[in-house]
C-alpha cells in the first residue's frame, strides 16, 4: 500500500495515527449523533417534507465529514497562502446573493442552483477567519495595536458584515462582529484604543438602531425586553420555545414525549429552536450534558489554539473556536430567553446544509491545527 | 503558540484564560437560566404547557334521534357546515401596514362566496380574534368554495385561518309531522317546545366539560380514558306515535280546517288497552325546520293546552257513573219532557222532542234533559267524583310542556244543582282532547283509565335501554260490565238514527259519541248563538277496542253539529288507522246493518249475558295492503344530505350521517330488501 506514496505522503498518513485528536472527533460525533436523533423527534409528527429532514441532515453530515477530511488533510499553510483568494471568492458570493436570490419570509439569504441551494453567509464565517489569520499572521507585532492597526482588518470583517445585514440577516452579521471581536481580543491593543472603540460603540448603537435595523429585528430586542408583551405576536417563538423547555423539568418528558413539541406548538422546530426539543424530551440534565459538550468542543479549541505551531494556526482555532461559541450561546440564550430572538443556528443540531458543512469544516480545520502542532513548518 | 518568548507566551495565555472565561461564564449564564426555567419555575411553565394544550371544551354531543313506534326517524340532528375565522392566523406574517388592507380583500372575498356584505365580514374580522362565525349552516357549494380560497394549491392568494366546521342541526324529515309534538332546538342546541323541551336533558347528551387535548391549530386529540362520541351523544327517544297515522291524522284535520274553516282542531288516536297515543295531530301546524317563519299560536299542541268545554261527550260518563253507582238500570225509561225542561229559573231544551227514552237512547239521541234527570238522581257529589275518576280536572301525566287540567268546579265550590245539570251534558266545565281520549279509553278497555304513553322506550346512543315505559292503570274507574254495557250503548250513535251515523266505518262497529258545544263569548259572557265546539269521541272496533279517537273542531264557520264536521274525519282516520294497524274488520258498521232489535236496550241486555259465539262475519273485502315488513333500500347516490335523509326516512329506514356534501356510498346498496327501521349508513363527501 505504502509504495505508491510519497514519503511526504507516509509522514501525513503516520502522523494522522499519531496524531490524530480523538477528544475534538468524538466530541463532535456525539454532538452531530444527538443532533439527528433530536430532529427525528423534533420533525416526527410534522408533515411530509419536514418529516425527511433528518435523513438529509444525515446526508449533510457525511458531506461535511468527508469535506472535513479532506480540509484536515491539506497543510494548513495552503489556506494561509490562499487566504485572501477564499475571502473574495465569499464576497462574491455575497453579492451573488443579491443577483440569484430569492426572498422568503422578508430576506434573501440563499443562493439557487437548480435544486440545490446554499448560504453564502454561512461560509464567508469560515473565509473571515482565515483572512483575519492571515492578515495578524503577516503582522506579527509584539507591542499593542494602535486603532489604525486595526483599520485593515475592521476593513476585513466590516465588508461582509454590510453586505449580510442588507440581506437582511442581523443574526449572521452579529456573529461575523462577535468572531472579529473575539480575535481582537487575542491581539494586543493599546489600552487607549480600547476606551475609544468602546465610546464610539456608545454612539454607533443608537445610530444603528435608528437607521440599520429593521422593523422586525426592532420588534424582537423590544419583544426581548419585554417578553409578555406580545406572546401571540412576534414574541411567539420564544414564549413557546420556553413553555417547552419549562415543560421538560428535571429530567425531561422522554425521547419523542415532549407534548409541545408532539402536538406542534413549537415554531420552526428543526431549524432555529431543536434545542426547545431537546430540552423537553431530556429536561435539566439532558440541558447541561449538552451545555458540557459544547463547552469542552468550544476550551479544547482554544487549547488548540494555545498549542499551535504558529500564529496562523492559532488564529485559525481561536476564530473557529468562537464561531461555535457564539452560535450556540446565541441559539441557546435566544431558545431560553437571556437573548433576543435573532436567527442562529445550534451547531451540529439546526437542520440545514450549509450550517453542517460550515460547522464540519471549521472542525475540519480545528483538526489540522491540532494534528500540525508537532511539527516545525518548514 | 510555542516559539514566542517568554513574556509574550505569558500573555498569551492570560488572554486565553480570559477568553475561557468569558465564555465559560455565557454558557455558564445559560445554565442558569435553563436551571431556572427547568428547575425552580418548572412547575408554572408545566402549567401554562397543560393550559395551552389541555383546554376544556364544549364538546357539543350529537342530540339524539327521535322515531316513531316502527323506527322511523321524526327528528334527527345532522352535521351541517359551518364556517369561522381565526383572525390571528390570517394575518400571521403580515406586515402591519397591510393588516387592514388583507382583512379588507379577505372580507371581499369571503362576503362575495358566502353572500354577506363585505362591511360585515370586515367588522368581524377586524376584532383580529383567534375565533369568529363568519357564517353558520352554509350550504355544501359555499363550503367548497371556502375550501377552495383557502387552499393555497387551488388559489394563488388562498386565505389562511378559515375554519369549516360541521355543526349539529335538527333536522326534523317529516316536515310538519307531528310539529307542535315535537318541538324544535334554537340554534344554541337547547330544545325549546314539545319534546324536545322535555326531553332536552336526555336528547342533548352530556354537554359536559371534556378535558381534550388540543395542538396548535385547535384539533381535538382524545387522550387515552378519555370517552369517545358516542357516550356523550344524547340518548334517542322511541315514541309511542305511528308515523303513518300521526301522517293521516294531519292530513284529514288539515282538510277539515280547511273545509269547515275551523279556528283549530286537534285530534288524538289512542290504543285504549295500552294508553299508547298513536297519533296527536293539531292543526293548524307548522315546520319545525323553519320554526322562526311559523307563528307562535301555531306551534301550540292544542290537543294538550287547549282547555273547552265539552259538551254531550260528557253523557257518556254521566251515564257510566250512574250505572256503575247503581242509580241508573240499563232498562229504565227517562221522560224527556218533550224537549223544554224547566230546572229553577232555567229552561233547558233538547234538539228533539222525546218522551220515555232508554239511556241507549238518550245517548244516541243525545238528550240533555234524559243525561240531567240521571245525573240529579246520582247527585252532585256522585257526578263530580266520577268525572274526576274519570281523569278530568287533572293533567293525564304525559310529559309534554303546557299540559292544561282542565276545570269541573271552576267556582271552586260544589255545583249548584242548576251547575250539576250542565256538567252532565258537558257545559260549565272544560277539558281537554286527551283527556277525553284517555277517558273514552276507560269505557273501550273495560272500565281502567291507562296513563297516557307518549314516549315508548328511551334509549343511549350505543343502543343500552336506559327507560321503558310500560302501560299502567291509574286506576279502576268503572266495572268491567258498566263498561262494556256503554259501550254497547254507544254503537247506537254511529247507526241509522243516532247522531253520528257519519263516523260510521264499514266493516267495524264503531261507538262513540258526538258533541256540539256552544261555546263562551268572551264579550257577553253568554254562550254565543254561532260558535261551536263540534267533537267526535268514540272507539273500534266495538267489541274489540283496538283504537280511540277524539276529534275536536274549534268554531267551525260551516256547519256546526259534531256528528256532521267531526264524524267524518272519525271515519277516515280510523279506516287509515285500522290498516295500519291491520285490524281485520269484524263486521257491523254499513257492511252488517243486520237484525238489529227495536228497542236498543234490549242489545244492551245481551251484552250482559254470556255472549255467543260470533257468527263468521261476512268476508270482507281486503283493506288496503297490509303493511310490508320489507322494504326496498331506496336510490340516493348523488343526493344532497337533506334530500337524501327525506328519501331514505320516507321509506322507513333510518339514516346514519357521515360526513356532509353530496352523497358518495350507501350501505346497503340500493335495491337491496331490509326490514323497516334498518339503518342506512349514508357517507357525504364534499363534491370533488
Amino acid at each position: 500500500m505504502m509504495r505508491g506514496l510519497s514519503r511526504r505522503d507516509a509522514r501525513l498518513f503516520g502522523r494522522a495515527r499519531e496524531h490524530f485528536d480523538w477528544a475534538l472527533f468524538l466530541c463532535a460525533c456525539v454532538l452531530a449523533v444527538i443532533g439527528v436523533i433530536n430532529l427525528y423527534s423534533a420533525t416526527s409528527v410534522s408533515k411530509a417534507a419536514l418529516s425527511e429532514v433528518y435523513i438529509q441532515q444525515v446526508y449533510w453530515l457525511v458531506l461535511g465529514g468527508i469535506l472535513a477530511t479532506v480540509v484536515a488533510a491539506i497543510d494548513y499553510r495552503h489556506f494561509e497562502r490562499l487566504g485572501y483568494v477564499l475571502y473574495g471568492l465569499g464576497i462574491i458570493l455575497l453579492l451573488l446573493v443579491f443577483v440569484l436570490g430569492k426572498d422568503i419570509r422578508g430576506s434573501s439569504r440563499w443562493i439557487y442552483i437548480g435544486s440545490f441551494s446554499f448560504q453564502p453567509s454561512e461560509f464567508m464565517k469560515l473565509f473571515l477567519v482565515i483572512a483575519l489569520a492571515k492578515y495578524l499572521h503577516d503582522d506579527p507585532k509584539s507591542e499593542g495595536r494602535k486603532l489604525v492597526d486595526l483599520l485593515i482588518p475592521t476593513v476585513i470583517a466590516a465588508v461582509p458584515m454590510v453586505l449580510i445585514l442588507k440581506q437582511p440577516d442581523l443574526g449572521t452579521a452579529l456573529i461575523l462582529g462577535l468572531i472579529f471581536a473575539t480575535i481582537c481580543l487575542l491581539t494586543k491593543i493599546q489600552w487607549r484604543s480600547v476606551v475609544t472603540l468602546i465610546v464610539s460603540a456608545g454612539i454607533a448603537l443608537p445610530l444603528a438602531w435608528s437607521y440599520v435595523l429593521k422593523d422586525y429585528q426592532k420588534k424582537r430586542i423590544t419583544d426581548f425586553l419585554n417578553p409578555d408583551a406580545n406572546i401571540l405576536g412576534s414574541g411567539w417563538h420564544a414564549h413557546h420555545a420556553r413553555i417547552a423547555i419549562g415543560a421538560g423539568g428535571v429530567v425531561g418528558e422522554g425521547f419523542m414525549r415532549g407534548t409541545q413539541n408532539q402536538y406542534l406548538f413549537l415554531p420552526d422546530q428543526h431549524s432555529d429552536f431543536p434545542f426547545a426539543v431537546y430540552a423537553e424530551d431530556w429536561g435539566f440534565i439532558g440541558c447541561v450534558l449538552l451545555v458540557l459538550l459544547y463547552a469542552f468542543l468550544v476550551l479544547w479549541s482554544l487549547r488548540i489554539a494555545a498549542t499551535a505551531k504558529d500564529r496562523f494556526g492559532a488564529v485559525l482555532a481561536v476564530g473557529v473556536g468562537a464561531l461555535m461559541f457564539w452560535h450556540a450561546f446565541f441559539n441557546l440564550g435566544m431558545v431560553t430567553g437571556i437573548l433576543p430572538v435573532v436567527g442562529v443556528t445550534l451547531p451540529l443540531f439546526s437542520a440545514g446544509g450549509s450550517s453542517v458543512l460550515t460547522i464540519m469544516i471549521g472542525i475540519g480545520l480545528l483538526m489540522n491545527v491540532s494534528m500540525r502542532r508537532f511539527y516545525q513548518s518548514g | 503558540m510555542r516559539n514566542l518568548d517568554e513574556s509574550r507566551a505569558k500573555w498569551i495565555r492570560l488572554r486565553m484564560g480570559i477568553l475561557s472565561g468569558i465564555m465559560a461564564l455565557g454558557l455558564g449564564a445559560f445554565v442558569s437560566s435553563a436551571y431556572r426555567v427547568q428547575v425552580e419555575d418548572a412547575t408554572s411553565w408545566r402549567e401554562a404547557a397543560e393550559n395551552q394544550r389541555q383546554r376544556r371544551l364544549h364538546v357539543e354531543p350529537k342530540r339524539g334521534t327521535v322515531y316513531d313506534r316502527n323506527g322511523t326517524s321524526l327528528a334527527v340532528s345532522v352535521e351541517v357546515p359551518s364556517v369561522s375565522a381565526d383572525v390571528v392566523e390570517m394575518l400571521r406574517g403580515n406586515d402591519p401596514k397591510d393588516r387592514e388592507a388583507t382583512l379588507r380583500d379577505a372580507a371581499a372575498r369571503i362576503g362575495k362566496i358566502l353572500a354577506i356584505d363585505a362591511n360585515d365580514i370586515y367588522d368581524k374580522l377586524a376584532q383580529k380574534k383567534r375565533f369568529v362565525w363568519l357564517k353558520r349552516r352554509i350550504s355544501s357549494e359555499e363550503a367548497v368554495a371556502i375550501r377552495e380560497i383557502s387552499d393555497p394549491k387551488k388559489t394563488p392568494h388562498s386565505l389562511k385561518g378559515l375554519t369549516i366546521d360541521g355543526e349539529g342541526h335538527r333536522y326534523y324529515p317529516g316536515r310538519e309531522l307531528g310539529g307542535p309534538v315535537l318541538g324544535f332546538v334554537a340554534p344554541d342546541g337547547f330544545g325549546k317546545d314539545g319534546l324536545e323541551l322535555a326531553f332536552d336533558e336526555e336528547l342533548r347528551g352530556h354537554v359536559e366539560e371534556v378535558k381534550g387535548v388540543r395542538d396548535r391549530t385547535g384539533r381535538l386529540i382524545f387522550s387515552e380514558g378519555t370517552t369517545d362520541e358516542s357516550a356523550l351523544a344524547g340518548h334517542d327517544v322511541t315514541l309511542t306515535l305511528d308515523e303513518g297515522i300521526q301522517h293521516v291524522a294531519e292530513r284529514e284535520l288539515d282538510a277539515a280546517l280547511h273545509t269547515y274553516e275551523t279556528k283549530g282542531a286537534s285530534l288524538v288516536v289512542l290504543e285504549p288497552n295500552t294508553g299508547e297515543i298513536l297519533a296527536v295531530a293539531t292543526s293548524p301546524g307548522y315546520n319545525p325546520n323553519d320554526y322562526g317563519a311559523s307563528e307562535v299560536d301555531s306551534r301550540r299542541d292544542r290537543a294538550i293546552t287547549d282547555r273547552f268545554e265539552p259538551g254531550s261527550v260528557m253523557k257518556v260518563f254521566t251515564v257510566s257513573a250512574a250505572l256503575a253507582a247503581g242509580s241508573l238500570h240499563p232498562n229504565d225509561t227517562i221522560f224527556c219532557e218533550h224537549g223544554t225542561y224547566k230546572l229553577g229559573n232555567v229552561t233547558i231544551h233538547d234538539t228533539h222532542q222525546n218522551d220515555w227514552l232508554t239511556p241507549t237512547q238518550i245517548l244516541a239521541k243525545s238528550s240533555n234533559i234524559g243525561s240531567l234527570k240521571i245525573a240529579l238522581n246520582l247527585g252532585e257529589n256522585g257526578l263530580y267524583s266520577s268525572f274526576r275518576r274519570f281523569g278530568f280536572g287533572e293533567p293525564t301525566g304525559l310529559p309534554l310542556p303546557g299540559e292544561a287540567a282542565g276545570v269541573l268546579r271552576p267556582k271552586g265550590r260544589p255545583w249548584f244543582e242548576v251547575e250539576t245539570a250542565n256538567a252532565s251534558f258537558g257545559q260549565g266545565i272544560s277539558v281537554t282532547t286527551v283527556q277525553l281520549a284517555v277517558a273514552m279509553g276507560a269505557i273501550a278497555n273495560g272500565g281502567r283509565l291507562m296513563e297516557p304513553l307518549l314516549v315508548r322506550k328511551v334509549t343511549d346512543a350505543r343502543g343500552n335501554l336506559i327507560r321503558e315505559n310500560t302501560p299502567h292503570v291509574r286506576r279502576e274507574v268503572i266495572p268491567a260490565s258498566v263498561a262494556h254495557m256503554v259501550a254497547e250503548m254507544l254503537t247506537a250513535v254511529a247507526e241509522d238514527g243516532g247522531t253520528g251515523v257519519e263516523a260510521a266505518v264499514d266493516g267495524y262497529r264503531v261507538a262513540g259519541k258526538t258533541a256540539t258545544a256552544q261555546k263562551v263569548d268572551p264579550e257577553t259572557g253568554k254562550y254565543s248563538e254561532d260558535k261551536y265546539t263540534a267533537s267526535f269521541v268514540g272507539f273500534l272496533p266495538a267489541d274489540h277496542p283496538r283504537l280511540v279517537i277524539a276529534v275536536v273542531l274549534d268554531e267551525p264557520m260551516i256547519g256546526r253539529y259534531g256528528g256532521d264536521l267531526a264524524g267524518p274525519v272519525f271515519r277516515r282516520v280510523a279506516e287509515a288507522s285500522l290498516r295500519a294497524l291491520g285490524v281485520m274488520p269484524e263486521g257491523g258498521g254499513k257492511l252488517a246493518k243486520v237484525s238489529r232489535a227495536d228497542d236498543p236496550a234490549d242489545i244492551t241486555l245481551a251484552v250482559m249475558k254470556p255472549k255467543p259465539e260470533a257468527v263468521a262475519a261476512p268476508q270482507p273485502p281486503p283493506i288496503g295492503p297490509p303493511l310490508p315488513s320489507n322494504v326496498k333500500v331506496p336510490d340516493i347516490t348523488g343526493m344532497a344530505a337533506r334530500d337524501a335523509v327525506r328519501t331514505v326516512t320516507a321509506a322507513g329506514l333510518v339514516p346514519e350521517i357521515e360526513g356532509s356534501g353530496k352523497l358518495t356510498r350507501q350501505e346497503p346498496p340500493p335495491g337491496t330488501q331490509v326490514p323497516k327501521g334498518t339503518s342506512v349508513h349514508l357517507v357525504f363527501e364534499i363534491g370533488s
